[in-house]
């Protein structure tokens, strides 16, 4: 028999209670909420004497103090902060906080040393938060970014990949980080990056930065930064551990958990101990069964492909010392299937594995000096495998004929030491280096000693009277491999025109280093001459950007935000593919092109009781390269798009319906066209343009269960029509592959926490 | 020592075969072989880099092979003068407006090679100007042009032998006219003007007279009614409507030609029409052979693959070949491929009627 002795169980605990008095501070507890009474999860609670803890999903925190009585200032993002005295040991306080008049005021932490308000950062700053990503139950992050403004994806189906373009420029000028650590990707450092090869279920945010982050980031920050901000541990002593799993159709082809459709499953946990240690670990399964679209037999227009992605993380605090591990695995396998042949077939496999290593540690010295350092190492290899099966036999073997087997395997290192150097309240410095090595080796790769490069970079922020932010930034870059602008210069301003208007104008120097590919690819066979040039130098951009932000409440339930912005873009020296002067038989690269981007957004933000509304409009310029060619062509060709997100909160049944819709504009262009006499004249092409929508619906049961369901491309899309003939037998022809039409979900998310 | 093995096996392979024909020819003259009911056959097109030219009949069920770059020109036995570049390298011939080798400076040379003019690829607009008409150059015209009567009037045309699959080798100056009944060539490097002058004789027997510009007079289709089709790389077109004339020249893998001048005649059936088992002789009366366009077969047979799909072969069509001797046979491709390397394909026919 087992019988609970309740009095030793009781005095256990008084004891404990008492040793935990006289070894440890006071203790007090407290619950975060809203005007309504309704929990706020996740508000940070620092204490005048510098601790600092996070409240749970439910709102509930804990947090010890030393002295007779303590300051507690909560913040929450949304909320207005609030500041608290706490006395007694054991109270429990109940916090109310008041909606800020605009929820824009978030925490954003791109390009700067340490999350601050968005508002009070010198750079423009979207963020996508996680109850966004859940809302819209995506599978990857393409299917949260399709519908923002100023992004394109386009779809590369012979390998199951997609390239995004951001504000017009190419995803080689986009620089992909994961909390700040560049991505290594199929050409390399930071190179058009897939960014579907990305947990969405371990991302808490994404932020994006338009407009060139060169001094901060180095290379390829050129047209803008997307930083992808993972999950942490709880603040707080407990666990919390949460599972998804979702069905998805993949246009009308489905089958259960396995085959036809989209599959994902999720599971993921945290833990921090009373003490120092915090760890966390997750698995993603994601399996996209592909879509057949126009072909009958064996083959798929869009690849299936399963994901496999893993991440670990071990982390230790302990005074002002914080030093983290993460570990972030993938592997994916892509599936592109032969047609169906009499004598044998020929699939192959498009095997991926990255390993990122990452390693972060922070010091906070003093309040006038904090530093940190981050290391990381990944390792991606992408593998081609041929198989061919005989038809006769069923015999399946490894195709031997030439570069049906291939590897390509890329190394990167990162280390970067930044610090904050508080001189007063009104200026700091933030210096940097940041050293970033890289090795690429395969199969068509030619020999080469890898790229290192060494930076430092030093920016400051200057404070004038609460009013006027300037932050001027340098960056001074040594390369091994290319040649590299050797300084980069920035300046970013902030003004405060009003209470709830800033004026943000910014001039930045931008660079994009040359890839490995660039730099080593050399691909010759019948009909490809394709070399890859050493000589290669940098692309170097001008970049101006400003904005206007703007936020206006009638009262608390109406709410509404604007933000208007501009951007103008030169781009020196872009690479681009040409034919060697010196030997015409030969395409190689060069830096030959001037290429320019400018445009406008304007976005806004409407509240309303259970409703929220964004609504968007940009007009991005591109320049037209054949402009040079023929003078009564337009310098620049512009494409309009056009967004709008609905949100309504069904209160009696803890029901949100959201509307995410998005239409892209015709992207226009002109290209050469030799008339029967072999003269050549310009011919204007275009892509067009396509609507895209998608329908969720979430609705929570109690705190742990959701349940999300809706579908994606409501306008049943599937590809857009192009003009352009040039780009050979890879253009990818008239059709654009853009969705695998109207698609439909069901998915489930439970959360268990202590 | 291998050399020496492969000379030895060589010389027993011609001593073989004159003792096997001079046998034949005194025992028996008049053999009848009745042509091959039906059979599979793997192309031996040398494999990943298509080396070779592959002459099939298949009444014998026999290839012959030669390399695509054992040739430069091929004359016409027929009763035009009508040159033929190596379309199965690539080759291009740029004509110029002199008429003597000394004239052509070697400035003239270097815009030719640094414009791009005669390379065959996606970023020359003008391509199909410089090359032989794909689908039959005797009769639509050839890169070189009416053969002038007289060397006075012949002009000078700048040759890019073809570096399509094949090693690039020196741009060469040539020249080709008539004299009488037969063809006088003349040619020299670009770099030089150490003029080679020859002249060639037509003969019945074959379609074409090949040259090569190293070797001198070449053997390489067979006689004329003992192939049926060739199967090779070669220039042809694709539409492009940036090109000339919405044109390009483009170099083909896996190009079938028919022997049109040798009398060869071909047509392609889909399977929704006929099926290809269910197709015999009383199906005939609804065909029409063609005789004029040797890309009947070209490349319809497979599916150039694209972003998203591979080259395979196209299932839902097969070809009838009416050869020489009057025989008709059904004939489809199987396969691209042989253990996944390109360079290997193989077909299956079957004889449909049997010819006089």
């Amino acid at each position: 028999m087992f019988r609970i002795n309740l009095n030793k169980v009781i005095m256990l605990g008084i004891s404990l209670y008492l040793i935990s008095i006289s070894l440890l501070a006071k203790e007090i507890k407290g619950e975060v909420k809203d005007s309504q009474g309704n929990p706020i999860p996740f508000a940070t609670i620092s204490s005048s004497e510098g601790r600092g803890v996070v409240a749970d999903e439910r709102g509930r925190f804990e947090i010890q103090f030393g002295g007779t009585e303590c300051k507690l200032q909560v913040q929450a993002m949304g909320f207005r902060p609030q500041t608290v005295t706490a006395e007694l040991e054991g109270e429990f306080l109940s916090i109310v906080l008041q909606e800020a008049i605009a929820a824009l005021d978030e925490v954003v932490i791109t390009g700067n040393f340490e999350a601050q308000s968005a508002r009070q950062s010198v750079y423009q700053v979207r963020s996508i938060g996680r109850e966004t990503i859940e809302k819209r139950a995506a599978g990857n992050i393409q299917e949260v970014l399709n519908t923002e403004l100023g992004i394109r994806f386009s779809q590369d189906n012979a390998l199951g990949a997609s390239n995004l373009e951001m504000l017009g420029m190419s995803g080689q000028n986009v620089k992909v980080l994961i909390d700040g650590i560049p991505m290594v990707g199929r050409q390399g450092v930071s190179n058009e990056i897939n960014i579907n090869q990305i947990d969405i279920n371990q991302i808490e945010k994404i932020e994006i930065i338009e407009g060139p982050m060169s001094v901060m980031y180095g290379a390829d920050a050129l047209a803008g930064v997307i930083n992808i901000i993972t999950k942490k541990p709880v603040s707080t002593k407990g666990y919390n551990i949460s599972a998804r799993i979702q069905e998805e159709t993949v246009g009308n082809s489905y089958a259960p958990f396995l085959g036809a459709g989209n599959h994902i499953q999720s599971i993921q946990g945290q833990y921090r101990t009373g003490g120092a240690w915090s760890m966390g670990a997750s698995f993603t399964q994601n399996r996209f069964g592909g879509w057949k679209g126009s072909f009958t037999g064996r083959q798929f227009e869009w690849l299936p492909k399963n994901q496999n992605m893993g991440t670990a993380f071990l982390g230790f605090q302990k005074g002002n010392w914080e030093v983290d591990y993460s570990l972030d695995m993938l592997e994916e396998t892509v599936f592109s299937f032969g047609p169906e042949n009499r004598i044998e077939n020929i699939d192959r496999e498009f095997q991926t594995q990255r390993y990122m290593h990452r390693f972060q540690a922070r010091l906070d010295a003093s309040e006038k000096f904090k530093a940190s350092l981050q290391a990381a190492y990944t390792d991606y290899t992408r593998e081609t495998v041929t198989w061919i099966t005989n038809q006769r036999t069923a015999e399946k073997s490894l195709s031997k004929a030439p570069d049906a087997q291939s590897t390509l395997q890329y190394n990167g290192f990162t280390l970067r030491a930044t610090g904050l150097w508080s001189i007063s309240k009104a200026f700091n410095l933030q210096p940097g280096i940041d050293i970033n090595t890289e090795n690429g080796i395969g199969d068509r790769i030619s020999s080469n000693e890898g790229i290192q490069d060494y930076a430092i970079f030093l920016s400051s922020e200057i404070s004038v009277k609460d009013k006027l932010k300037i932050r001027p930034g340098l960056r001074r870059t040594y390369n091994s491999a290319y040649e590299a602008p050797p300084i980069i210069p920035s300046i970013n301003t902030k003004l405060t025109l009003g209470k709830r208007l800033d004026l943000r104008a910014a001039y930045a120097k931008g660079f994009r280093a040359p890839s490995i590919r660039e730099l080593y690819f050399d691909f010759f066979d019948a009909s490809h001459s394709i070399q890859g040039n050493p000589d290669l130098r940098a692309e170097t951009s001008h970049s101006f950007n400003a904005s206007l932000n703007l936020e206006r409440s009638k009262d608390k339930k109406i709410q509404y935000g604007a933000v208007l912005t501009g951007f103008y873009n030169i781009v020196n020296d872009q690479i681009a593919y040409s034919i060697d002067p010196t030997d015409p038989r030969i395409t190689t690269l060069f830096n030959v092109e001037e290429f320019k981007t400018m445009g406008a957004t304007f976005n806004q933000r409407f509240s309303f009781r259970d409703w929220n509304a964004n609504l968007g409009f940009a007009r991005i310029g591109r320049y037209n390269r054949i402009s040079s060619e023929s003078l009564v062509l337009p310098e620049m060709l512009y494409s309009n798009e056009f967004n709008a997100n609905v949100d309504y909160r069904i209160k009696r049944i803890d029901t949100y319906i959201s509307l995410y819709y998005k239409y892209t504009g015709a992207l226009p262009g002109f290209e050469m066209t030799s008339s029967s006499d072999g003269e050549l004249s310009p011919r204007p092409i275009q892509i067009d343009g396509f609507h895209w929508m998608d329908l969720t619906l979430r609705r929570d049961f109690g705190k742990s269960l959701q349940v999300q369901t809706g579908v994606r491309n409501l306008m049943n899309l599937t590809n857009i029509q192009s003009t352009a003939t040039s780009g050979g037998a890879h253009g990818g022809g008239p059709q654009r592959p853009m969705g695998y039409g109207r698609s439909y979900f069901l998915g489930i998310t439970y959360q268990l926490s202590k | 020592m291998n050399k020496l093995t492969n000379l030895k096996m060589g010389v027993l392979a011609l001593l073989a075969a004159g003792t096997f024909t001079a046998c034949a020819e005194d025992n028996d003259p008049v053999v009848e072989i009745p042509p091959v009911e039906d059979a599979f056959m793997e192309i031996n097109g040398g494999g990943s880099t298509f080396p070779n030219m592959a002459f099939v009949k298949l009444s014998n069920e026999k290839q012959t092979t030669v390399t695509r770059e054992s040739w430069d020109l091929a004359f016409s036995n027929n009763s035009e003068f009508k040159v033929l570049i190596n379309g199965t390298t690539g080759a291009m011939a740029y004509e110029t407006e002199m008429t003597s080798f000394e004239e052509l400076e070697t400035g003239y040379i270097e815009n030719l090679k640094t414009s791009g003019t005669l390379v065959l690829d996606f970023n020359n607009m003008n391509s199909i100007l410089y090359v032989d008409d794909p689908k039959n150059p005797i009769q639509n015209g050839t890169a070189l042009g009416t053969i002038g009567s007289s060397e006075s009037e012949a002009r000078v045309f700048v040759y890019q032998r073809g570096n399509s699959g094949v090693e690039d080798r020196d741009w060469h100056k040539i020249k080709v006219f008539r004299s009488g009944e037969r063809y006088v060539l003349q040619f020299a490097p670009v770099s030089s003007n150490e003029i080679t002058t020859v002249e060639i004789a037509k003969t019945q027997d074959f379609n074409f007279v090949y040259y090569s510009l190293d070797q001198g007079s070449v053997e390489v289709e067979p006689k004329k009614e003992n192939w049926d089709f060739v199967w090779t790389a070669g220039t042809s077109s694709t539409p492009f409507p940036q090109a000339t004339n919405g044109t390009l020249g483009y170099f083909f893998q896996d190009l079938v030609y028919h022997n049109i001048y040798g009398g060869v005649e071909a047509s392609m059936v889909l399977e929704t029409d006929i099926a290809y088992d269910n197709f015999d002789e009383a199906d005939l009366t609804s065909i029409s052979f063609n005789s004029n366009d040797r890309l009947v077969i070209g490349s319809s047979w497979r599916a150039g693959g694209g972003p998203n799909s591979s080259p395979s072969t196209r299932e839902d069509r097969y070809y009838l070949i009416k050869d020489t001797q009057m025989n008709v046979y059904k004939l489809r491709f199987l396969s691209l491929t042989s253990g996944g390397e390109r360079g290997r394909p193989s077909l299956e026919y079957a004889l449909v009627k049997v010819g006089s």
